[in-house]
């Protein structure tokens, strides 16, 4: 087995149990521990100089007893940060450290625990375990700022991404999850990527961020390690090698550039990341279990099943890179200093093990099998100066790295403002057909290929748009607009050489060489939008310029502030700029303006709305020309002139997913819905190939669930609503300009009866929730009369006699307030509504033969005048036990006489019956249930007066 | 036999159980704008450029021709759905999994008009191809069970080109049997064997063959 590291015994087991070793961060002492051991070890290895590798003498280690059963997990903040050790008593504990000394308990869970993690400012400890979430704790106060639930197994590996975005997580299902720390949801859920070991609770999965966060390591299912994008959760690539059996633990080494494995092989691996490739190994006699980088020079600590541990020195061969070179370290700065010598010594070290053999490893590309003889074979060498130099040099640049991500953080801390996007357009991927501009018109994509790209332009619609020949690109174009008559291209500024220039495209003209470009110098164009005989191009000196269809400059404005998206249909041009920096939240501040081009006027102005902490994903018009804007978070937003022009959200993706990993990339929307292409998860932009299919999903307001229980009804009850107002308004305008509005007000008269139906709908539900009130709102929302009707048999039916008087008023009302003004409606509804209403007794004829066997066959002389007059419901139902079908044919002559009539007689005629009507109830005293509760109001005849004379 | 040629009457051809399962719907993307058609057997539409609507077969197979559409592959047709299907088939040697009742046909249809809007095709006509020789090699094993005392065959799932196959085969063969089983039968066999044979009791009642 050749040179073979030899290990220490530190902990006492019996049978192979998960140990785990950790480094100091100045690489002076090291913190073992075993899940069958109850103690924690500190070795303290600064004391005694530096031996030979391998050899870890030490003075007697500082133990901590402090669990009552075995320590499964141990974590170390940052610089001299405290020591958190987690147990099978449930307990998670805080030492000092290197002291020992202990500090106190930080949380208890109800079953082992099996991971715990800082994050990198140590502000933050994750435990996690056989419990069904991850708690969260703040280290300063030892509260516990959050749990996450959504790993179904024993959580068994947490690592914070050290930029502290995210925490991932592993169950040992082998199922990786994804958390967002600033909000707690799960970001990516990445189902049985690792392999399962709940049947096996001597291994626990693990996974660990590469310490510049761009990469999540986790064991593969086919004995690798495999690499999953910081953001996306994609998968980068694997490692794979040498490895016989399942990886069951690693560590990066600090600078990211190799990574120690160790397998159920019983082999530990050291992996150059970069080359993918092993570049040496050492097989053990048992299982390594904890790996560790020392956090200077270039060492291991490997500790195995059994409790031994041991230092592995110089597992990079010295040849190559340091593992910790630019490394940005942590410490306070007086202990740099003392750093600086252990890494110089350890440094004299490695070097007097000497690098005989550099021109060999050079030379060679696979190093694995050799390699281990060669580290062997390392005699005593030379001169320690040029070491030092070179460290020294080193360590200069460390320093500049070091202030390089200052300034880093200062720029992440505040927000990133986001940056200018072109609507419906995908990210280049390497090699791949992209969208440039993708809408419900039709899509530009582009294909990059040596240097130059093919730009295609296809419709939907191939029956009618037109066909436009593919074109080779030189300029390198990445936005793109497009509409019926031609699409327009611009490409930003790659250097000097190569400007930023616009070009149009005419599809159908009738002069040759009608295809235009503009060039920009020294200013970038940052978006474009394309209207009816314009386009627009919004640019990096904030302006917004205008040309005709033909090229023509026409007009230059100044915007407000750097662009973010425009977007164009019609006369209309929207552009949204940001108005400030970002909140401290992490709020983008956006402003909107919609300019209409041909009018040369500015049509809306003001802040545009965004879920917070999300960013503008889309913005454009609808068919109808209404604005639209579609957030990060998932949120469409309509403008609406309610409220004196305000934005109404109209759909909300998190209601509308119907699983987790589904993304919604919008195209468009119309008046009741919303086209977006379905992405499944981790992507979120769809691919040109193949074509993507839009997906309609209906608009959802927002709405709190109530006590009803008819959210989809109440949620239709908002959208029409909202639909009949922006169609009145259409009508107002429309009518203002003197055009024929006939079939806009077909449209609102269908959509009042929609509106009324689904009215009716809630009525009903509040009459089975009790909402007495809020029905008889809703009653009054009717707009006409026959729902009115509709609704007083709804609440008749459900045995609410309350409503049917209050219904019954509102009726009479109503009847009453047409009576005055017959033609224009006093209400604001539409004229589509006055056919309707004009003739209340001939519909109340219909209703009154529906209960013939009421009829009292006994003629009556006031029922004539009775009929025609507007009267409450439960009039009528007295009435009906008088009418006849003679009667019904005299209410309908009336009824006619009535048109003839003046409005006063009719009126007059009116109080007659009613007068009449009420003392024959009195009189009569009729003594069903209904009419018995509407007796008191029937006494009073006041308000049928009242009226008379102010209509007189 | 005059019975004889009443059963061969209804035996469809390919072609006519094909033309049956053109009925079934299925989802198209159109790349054409078009309103609504209103025919006989209902309203299909109104056609807008990449939003998938539902069609008949035949409706879908005409446009495509034409290229105003793309059929979009049902869910069975995947690769991994007939992958696990035909798993199944071979591990379940009595038992048919459930699969559209037109399934041969719609796959041959789609694979003859819409070979391009196939993910994967060439996996796909081989596939279904092997689950069709494993279910018709099913059905005629299960044809060999038959014995004289079989009163009906129960087949869940079978499809209509498998059942088409068989039926008249098995309905002579019961019929056979049921005849030479009771000889008053023999005497009056033309009068009676175009009917069916429905409630005359024949001895012990034998279980229906299982699911």
């Amino acid at each position: 087995m050749g040179r073979l590291l030899k290990l220490r015994e530190a902990h006492k087991t019996d049978a192979p149990a998960t140990c785990s070793v950790l480094w100091a961060h100045d690489g002076s002492h090291l913190a073992t521990s075993c899940a069958s051991d109850t103690e924690v070890l500190i070795h303290d290895l600064s004391a005694p100089p530096p031996g030979r590798s391998g050899s870890t003498a030490g003075s007697s280690p500082v133990v901590l007893r402090h669990h009552k059963e075995g320590v499964t997990a141990i974590a170390l903040g940052p610089m001299a940060g405290p020591l958190a050790s987690g147990s099978f008593d449930h307990s998670v504990k805080l030492y000092n450290f290197p002291v020992g000394s202990f500090q106190g308990n930080v949380t208890r869970f109800t079953l082992p625990i099996k991971s715990l993690a800082f994050n990198k400012s140590g502000s933050l400890l994750a435990a996690a375990g056989d419990d069904d979430g991850i708690k969260l704790i703040s280290t300063i106060d030892l509260t516990i700022s959050r749990v996450l639930k959504g790993h179904r197994g024993p959580v068994t590996g947490l690592s914070f991404d050290p930029k502290h975005d995210y925490l991932a997580s592993i169950d040992s299902f082998g199922t990786v999850i994804y958390w967002e720390l600033s909000t707690g949801k799960q970001l990516h859920t990445l189902k049985s990527i690792a392999p399962n070991y709940n049947s096996d609770s001597s291994v626990l999965n693990t996974l660990s961020w590469r310490p510049d966060g761009e990469m999540l390591a986790v064991p593969g299912l086919r004995n690798d390690v495999v690499m999953y994008d910081r953001d996306t959760g994609e998968k980068l690539f694997n490692l794979r090698g040498d490895h016989e059996k399942s990886v069951c633990s690693f560590c990066w080494s600090p600078n990211g550039k190799y990574l120690a494995t160790s397998g159920l092989d019983k082999q530990v691996l050291i992996w150059d990341v970069d080359l993918k490739q092993d570049i040496e190994r050492q097989k053990f006699e048992e299982r390594i279990c904890g790996l560790s980088w020392k956090p200077v020079g270039n060492s291991l600590a490997v500790i195995d099943v059994v409790g031994r541990f041991g230092i592995w020195d110089n597992p990079v061969p010295v040849s190559m890179k340091s593992p910790t070179e630019g490394v940005v370290l942590n410490e306070p700065h007086p202990l740099f200093e003392d750093e600086d010598e252990e890494e110089v010594l350890g440094k004299g070290i490695s070097c007097y093990s000497g690098s005989l053999d550099d021109s060999i490893e050079k030379g060679s590309g696979d190093f694995s099998p050799i390699s281990r003889k060669r580290v062997k074979k390392r005699g005593p060498s030379f001169d320690e100066g040029e070491e030092v130099l070179q460290e020294i040099d080193s360590r200069k640049r460390r320093k500049e790295s070091e202030n390089k991500r200052e300034d880093g953080e200062i720029r992440e801390r505040a927000v990133r403002m986001q940056d200018a996007f072109q609507v419906g357009f995908t990210p280049p991927q390497q090699g791949k057909r992209r969208f440039l501009c993708y809408n419900l018109l039709g899509c530009v994509t582009s294909l990059e290929n040596d240097g130059f790209s093919h730009v295609e332009v296809d419709f939907h619609d191939t029956g009618r748009g037109p066909r436009v020949p593919s074109m080779t690109d030189y300029f390198g174009f990445t936005m793109a607009a497009l509409n019926e008559k031609g699409c327009v291209l611009a490409n930003p500024c790659k250097g000097e050489k190569n400007m930023s220039t616009l070009m149009y495209r005419p599809f159908g003209s009738w002069a040759n060489n009608s295809e235009w470009s503009m060039r920009f110098e020294l200013e970038e164009v940052k978006v474009v939008a394309l209207g009816k005989n314009w386009v627009a191009a919004v640019t990096s000196h904030n302006f917004l310029r205008i040309f005709t269809e033909s090229g023509l400059q026409m007009h230059i404005l100044s915007v407000n502030g750097p662009v973010v998206a425009a977007a164009g249909s019609g006369d209309l041009l929207a552009v949204v700029t940001h108005a400030s920096d970002c909140l401290s939240s992490g709020d983008q501040v956006l402003e909107i303006k919609v300019f209409n081009i041909n009018e040369a006027t500015q049509t809306i102005s003001g802040r545009l709305p965004l879920t917070p902490c999300s960013h503008l994903t889309w913005l454009g018009f609808s068919e109808d020309g209404r604005l639209g804007s579609f957030d990060s978070k998932g949120n469409l937003r309509v403008y609406s002139d309610q409220f004196g022009g305000s934005w109404l959200p109209v759909f909300s993706a998190d209601k509308a997913r119907k699983s987790e990993d589904e993304n919604y990339w919008i195209v468009g929307f119309n008046a009741t819905k919303l086209f977006c292409i379905v992405c499944k998860s981790p992507e979120s932009y769809p691919s040109v190939m193949p074509k993507p299919v839009l997906t309609i999903l209906e608009f959802s307001s927002p709405l709190a669930s109530s006590d009803l229980g008819a959210d989809e009804v109440e949620n239709e009850f908002m959208m029409t609503n909202l639909q009949l107002s922006e169609i009145r308004k259409k009508i107002k305008d429309m009518e203002a300009f003197g055009l024929d509005v006939t079939a806009l007000d077909d449209e609102a008269f269908s959509l009042e009866v929609k509106l009324d139906r689904c009215i009716l709908k809630l009525i009903a539900s509040c009459c089975h929730s009790d909402r007495l009130v809020r029905a008889t709102e809703l009653a009054r929302l009717l707009s006409t009369q026959k729902s009115l009707k509709g609704a007083i048999t709804i609440v008749t039916a459900s045995k609410l006699p309350i409503l049917q008087e209050k219904f019954s008023t509102i009726l009479e009302e109503r009847m009453l307030d047409d009576l005055k003004t017959p033609e224009p409606i006093p209400t604001g509804r539409s004229n589509g509504k006055t056919a309707y209403s004009v003739q209340p007794p001939v519909r109340l004829s219909p209703m009154m033969e529906k209960s013939p066997d009421l009829n009292n066959r006994t003629p009556n002389t006031i029922k004539p005048q009775i009929k025609p007059s507007p009267a409450t419901e439960t009039l009528k139902l007295v009435k009906a036990r008088y009418s006849t079908p003679e009667n019904l044919a005299q209410g309908e002559d009336i009824s006619k006489e009535r048109e003839l009539g003046s409005k006063l007689e009719k009126v007059a005629t009116f109080v007659k019956g009613k007068g009449n009507a009420t003392s024959e109830v009195t009189g009569k005293d009729v003594s069903s249930s209904a009419t018995g509760n509407v007796k008191p109001e029937l006494k009073i005849p006041i308000n049928p007066f009242a009226r008379v004379k102010k209509a007189t | 036999m005059a019975g004889q040629t009443d059963h061969s009457i209804s035996i469809f051809s390919a072609a006519e159980v094909e033309f049956i399962a053109e009925d079934e719907m299925i989802e198209i993307v159109p790349n054409i704008r078009m309103d609504a058609l209103n025919l006989l057997c209902g309203d299909f539409g109104p056609f807008v450029p990449q939003i998938p609507c539902t069609v008949p077969l035949w409706l879908a197979v005409a446009l495509k021709k034409r290229g105003k559409c793309s059929i979009r592959t049902p869910d069975w047709m995947s690769v991994e759905k007939l992958t696990q299907v035909l798993e199944a088939e071979r591990e379940s040697p009595r038992e048919f999994q459930p699969l559209p009742f037109h399934y041969v046909e719609i796959s041959r249809l789609l694979l003859d008009h819409a070979h391009d809007d196939i993910p994967e095709v060439y996996m796909v006509r081989s596939l279904i191809e092997d689950i069709r020789n494993v279910r018709f090699h099913k059905v005629e094993s299960g044809l060999e069970t038959i014995s004289g005392r079989t009163h009906a065959v129960k087949l869940k799932n079978l499809s209509a080109m498998e059942v088409n196959l068989v039926r008249p085969f098995m309905a002579r063969v019961l019929q056979a049997f049921y005849k030479h089983d009771s000889p008053e039968m023999v005497q009056q066999a033309d009068t009676s064997a175009s009917k069916r044979p429905q409630v005359v009791d024949r001895g012990p009642r034998r279980d229906l063959r299982p699911r």
